[in-house]
């Protein structure tokens, strides 16, 4: 029990010297809880359309307005995370096991003899010659050959973005392989396949953890583009990227709302994800594990006498009667 | 007049004679839990010109923290909390930015370890070294390459002109850390901090380089910390020695003194090692070193929990570093006495 | 001496890896279900119109003896035809590609121009307003949809202020543009003495540009910043302040140990960006190289594609390989 309150403790003294941290996860669980619980904020349907009622500018009825055939913008963008984050985030676990669980053994094994090493090299050429790829054009092509459906973009996502975990897990790895404590589990008789798994792999987590945050937001622009030129989900299923180009012509024309709401909802929860990205970076980065900790250590000594008892003043001077 | 050069008895009349003086130094660094930890604990030491003071210590005892800190540049995320570091009349932790780069590279000047990481690689080494001169010395860049040149023939590299036009990767170890001396001794300083010069180096060119040092230490009559590892370079070139241990000054003698009368079970247990004396250092080392609880070095003895000869008030009172005989100090309850 | 050797060996692998590039997406491009001998002809083809089709573009063939055809025509230049434009690819992407390298030169250009220095400026004073500006700014451009963003550029500086041209191409209708002699519109304008075609180019360069520029000066902020930050914080630095050195000193020092990494994003950026600015493309109809792709595979139209893929990955490997002749120019120790 006093572990988890250290932890807690330690918590909001974090997020009171770097608050973007807080606005990263509170967006983060704002998008995820406007997905899962849409249909208690919204009394109309995501995808019925109202030909009386097109084109409305937001009032108290419609919030973000309606769109040209009729549909309310507020439902379709709370209900649109269901689709995007699922994606997005099948898409980039997907891609980070893979990736980084070949990388692993890439990194591991490229520093050896043998057959092993040819293979890792390789490797290495096929992930250069993926990521010469314009991604985009790539991705689209994926989607084309094979049909068009919400599988096929998870698929796209993970080959896209596969050969980013395949590269960072390569290098930590080999860096990681100089180390004692790989050597001596070697010597101790674990087997190639089982120091990686017990070893390595967990050592080399942390950057990958960090990237697949950041990914994740990236792995959302890449759908909502697919989507915009049609390749990605279709209408009237709702999904930003397909409501900005429903919104297209009528931005051009003078109507806002039907693009503007959708896109400022998905630049918002992409920027969650890179902020939730940073706070893991923190773990990762020696320069600004540093930093944070100098910080944390000025605004302890900031902070007023009452709360000067050391690490737990923060929360004692709250609780105080 | 300072109470720690009062207390190591010199003459009052002879405080202009002292180079450097640190009192109560302390240097702390943040963790992300909990308390800070103390690098450097209210540590005392003072400099004659002239002298060579020798500072011994294991890794992580705070020797490097104490030569940053000196310079007012402790290594990050460190802070100085309290003390005071005397040079020249002023405290330099009290000094503005701007007037301690007037001071740093040209009245102190450090000789750092590992030198090829220290030096900019995009930068060839005569440049670094010019810049050096025309920083703070006012030299024109013809003049200033002059000085630099005749440097590194000071330093004894061979093909200087060549070496000037060298950039960091491309020297040796040995020649790297030449250049840093030479980078050191560039403006005549009055105080030279050397830490860790010569580790890593071959034997011959350790050799080598330690009499420069001790030549241009003695030529310009400046006084120089001598911060190492190896116990058995402080016996033929430093005219002082002290151990550090956990950021603490536990012994502090003249050479002699300290070689021929040890006195703190530290001491004793460093220079076991440095003799390959494997009686001696069981002798000097706790026979149930687990057994004993981790001691709270604030209030404590900081060696408490290494120390054979540690008993219940070492754990509870923190002993004063005391002087046994004229100029030997010793930061122990039961020090080993001799006559 | 030795910067023409490695120049040479770097050639010499690029051949493989374009191998590998224009294989993958052979095969990617070929299982894209749809026949061209059926669009081409319409619903109402016969079959045996369909068949004797199929013979004239060598679509009767095995995969393995289709790739072979394709590689040998490639030898000798030809692209294939796109039975959309029904011209040679080659000729569609001559005209194309140079829309697509202004548009994207540009907008690097103004990404540049924003993100470095504010990523600089950040870097020195890390706690100063500026620096929080440039946090929130780095962080917050890479998170902006690239089609959104230039949505509502065109909303407010046509729709409601009306300071540029519709967003409709990369020259206003009415206006006859100057004879193509680099392919890129302000250029030849120029080159013409052409002004009233090169404000109009110019105009519908605006906003395309500013989208790019915008976006992309968030990858490039955070890397200078970033890089600058490491520079300053690392062992030599620390030296140059422990020798006595001025901040000013120190600062360009680090500065140029920084640079290199910042001229790689600005490289990785370009690759990417010759293809990635396709939706930006698409807005603007601007009629590049990318769009050409993405209409190619949505209606079956192979040899675009392939093309495309093609152009984009020797333009890429072009400007990696421009990047490591800098850095043989920054870095003594890369020479080595």
């Amino acid at each position: 029990m006093p572990k988890i309150l250290d932890f807690l403790k330690l918590v909001v003294r974090i997020a009171q010297v770097r608050p973007r941290f807080l606005l990263g996860y509170a967006i983060v669980l704002v998008a995820i809880l406007a997905g899962l619980m849409a249909p208690l904020f919204s009394a109309y349907s995501p995808v019925t359309a109202d030909s009386s009622h097109f084109l409305q500018a937001p009032s108290r009825a419609h919030w973000f307005g309606t769109d040209a055939v009729g549909m309310d913008i507020f439902t379709r963008t709370i209900y649109a995370p269901r689709i995007d984050l699922t994606i997005a985030v099948t898409g980039t676990l997907l891609s980070a096991l893979v990736g980084s669980f070949i990388g692993a053994f890439v990194g591991y094994f490229s520093a050896g003899r043998g057959v092993r090493v040819h293979l890792s090299y390789a490797v290495m050429r096929a992930a250069d010659v993926l990521q010469a790829f314009p991604v985009f054009v790539f991705a689209i092509a994926l989607v084309a050959s094979f049909g068009q459906s919400i599988e096929t973009v998870v698929l796209a996502i993970a080959f896209v973005n596969a050969p980013i975990y395949l590269r960072l897990m390569r290098a930590q790895v080999m860096a990681i392989r100089e180390m004692r404590y790989v050597e001596a589990s070697l010597v101790a008789g674990l087997s190639d396949f089982k120091t990686i798994l017990r070893h390595i792999i967990p050592n080399a987590m942390t950057p990958v953890l960090a990237q697949l945050s950041i990914n994740v937001g990236w792995a959302i622009l890449l759908t909502a583009g697919l989507s915009f030129v049609g390749a990605g989900v279709r209408a009237p299923t709702p999904e930003w990227g397909s409501m900005i180009a429903m919104g297209f012509q009528n931005m051009v024309t003078g109507q806002w709302w039907p693009s503007v709401f959708p896109g400022l909802a998905l630049a918002v929860t992409v920027f969650g994800f890179s902020l939730v990205g940073l706070s893991i970076e923190v773990f990762a980065d020696p320069i600004k594990r540093r930093a944070l900790v100098r910080d944390l250590e000025i605004a302890r000594r900031r902070a007023p006498p009452a709360a000067m008892s050391g690490p737990e003043g923060v929360l004692t001077a709250g609780e105080a009667p | 007049m300072p109470a720690f050069a009062q207390s190591i008895g010199l003459p009052p009349q002879n405080s202009a004679a002292v180079a450097l003086l640190v009192e109560r130094l302390r240097v702390e660094f943040p963790v992300l839990r909990g308390k800070p930890k103390v690098a450097i604990r209210d540590l005392d030491i003072s400099i004659r010109p002239g002298e060579i003071l020798g500072l011994v210590g294991e890794s992580g005892a705070g020797k490097t923290t104490l030569a940053r800190a000196i310079l007012n540049l402790p290594p990050a995320p460190g802070r100085i909390t309290a003390g005071v570091v005397q040079f020249d009349g002023v405290d330099l932790l009290r000094l503005s930015e701007g007037e301690l780069q007037r001071i740093r590279g040209r009245d102190i000047s450090m000789v750092v370890p590992n030198p090829r990481g220290e030096l900019n690689p995009l930068v060839p080494v005569g440049v670094q070294l010019a810049s050096i001169a025309q920083v703070h010395l006012d030299k024109d860049r013809h003049s200033a390459r002059a000085m630099a040149l005749e440097m590194l023939q000071a330093v004894q590299i061979p093909d200087p002109e060549r070496r000037m036009r060298a950039y960091p990767h491309e020297l040796s170890g040995g020649m790297a850390q030449r250049v840093v001396i030479a980078i050191a001794l560039m403006c005549s300083p009055r105080f030279i901090i050397s830490d860790d010069a010569t580790s890593g180096l071959d034997v011959t060119v350790q050799a080598q380089i330690l009499e420069l040092l001790r030549h241009l230490v003695r030529k310009q009559s400046s006084a120089m910390l001598f911060i190492t590892r190896d116990i058995g370079i402080t016996a033929h070139f430093c005219d002082r020695v002290a151990v550090i241990y956990r950021g603490e000054i536990m012994e502090i003698a003249p050479r002699e003194s300290f070689f021929l009368a040890p006195r703190h079970p530290y001491t004793m247990l460093l220079l076991a090692a440095f003799l390959h004396n494997p009686q001696l250092r069981r002798a000097w080392t706790p026979p149930d070193a687990s057994v004993r609880a981790n001691v709270d070095t604030e209030i404590g003895c900081a060696y408490t929990d290494r120390c054979p000869r540690a008993r219940k008030i070492c754990q509870t009172t923190k002993p004063l570093l005391a002087e046994r005989i004229s100029g030997h100090f010793v930061r122990c309850h039961f020090p080993l006495e001799r006559e | 001496m030795r910067i023409i050797l490695y120049i040479g060996r770097r050639l010499l692998f690029i051949v493989p890896q374009l191998l590998g590039i224009v294989l993958v997406s052979f095969l990617l491009v070929k299982s894209i279900p749809g026949d061209p001998a059926v669009l081409m002809l319409g619903p109402t083809a016969t079959p045996d119109a369909i068949a004797s089709l199929h013979r004239k573009l060598g679509l009767d063939h095995s995969l393995p003896v289709q790739f072979w055809i394709y590689l040998k025509n490639l030898a000798h230049g030809d692209l294939g035809t796109s039975w959309q434009t029904t011209r040679p690819v080659l000729e569609d992407l001559i005209q194309r590609f140079p829309a697509t390298l202004e548009l994207v030169s540009l907008g690097l250009l103004l990404a540049v121009l924003i993100g470095v220095p504010l990523g600089l400026a950040s870097a020195f004073n890390e706690r100063g307003w500026l620096a929080g500006i440039a946090n929130f700014y780095g962080l917050g451009a890479g998170s902006l949809p690239d089609f959104w963003l230039a949505l509502v550029l065109i909303f407010i500086f046509y729709t409601t202020l009306q300071w540029v041209p519709a967003p409709l191409g990369r020259i206003d209708l009415t206006i006859v543009p100057p004879p193509p002699v680099t392919g890129v519109l302000t250029v030849d304008a120029l080159l013409a003495g052409d002004w009233q075609a090169f404000r109009s180019a110019a105009g519908h360069l605006v906003l395309p540009a500013l989208t790019l520029g915008l976006i992309n000066a968030g990858p490039i902020l955070k890397m200078t910043q970033s890089s600058m930050e490491k520079m300053l914080q690392s062992d030599f630095s620390r030296y140059e302040v422990l020798c006595g050195m001025p901040r000013r000193l120190v600062v360009r020092h680090a500065l140029r140990n920084a640079l290199p990494s910042v001229v790689t994003i600005i490289s990785v950026l370009y690759g990417f960006l010759i293809g990635g600015a396709v939706l930006v493309e698409i807005v603007f109809s601007w009629g590049g190289a990318g769009q050409y792709a993405v209409q190619g595979v949505l209606n079956s139209d192979f040899y675009p594609v392939l093309g495309f893929v093609l152009f984009s990955a020797i333009f890429s490997l072009f400007v990696y390989l421009v990047v490591d002749l800098i850095y043989f120019a920054i870095d003594p120790r890369i020479s080595h």
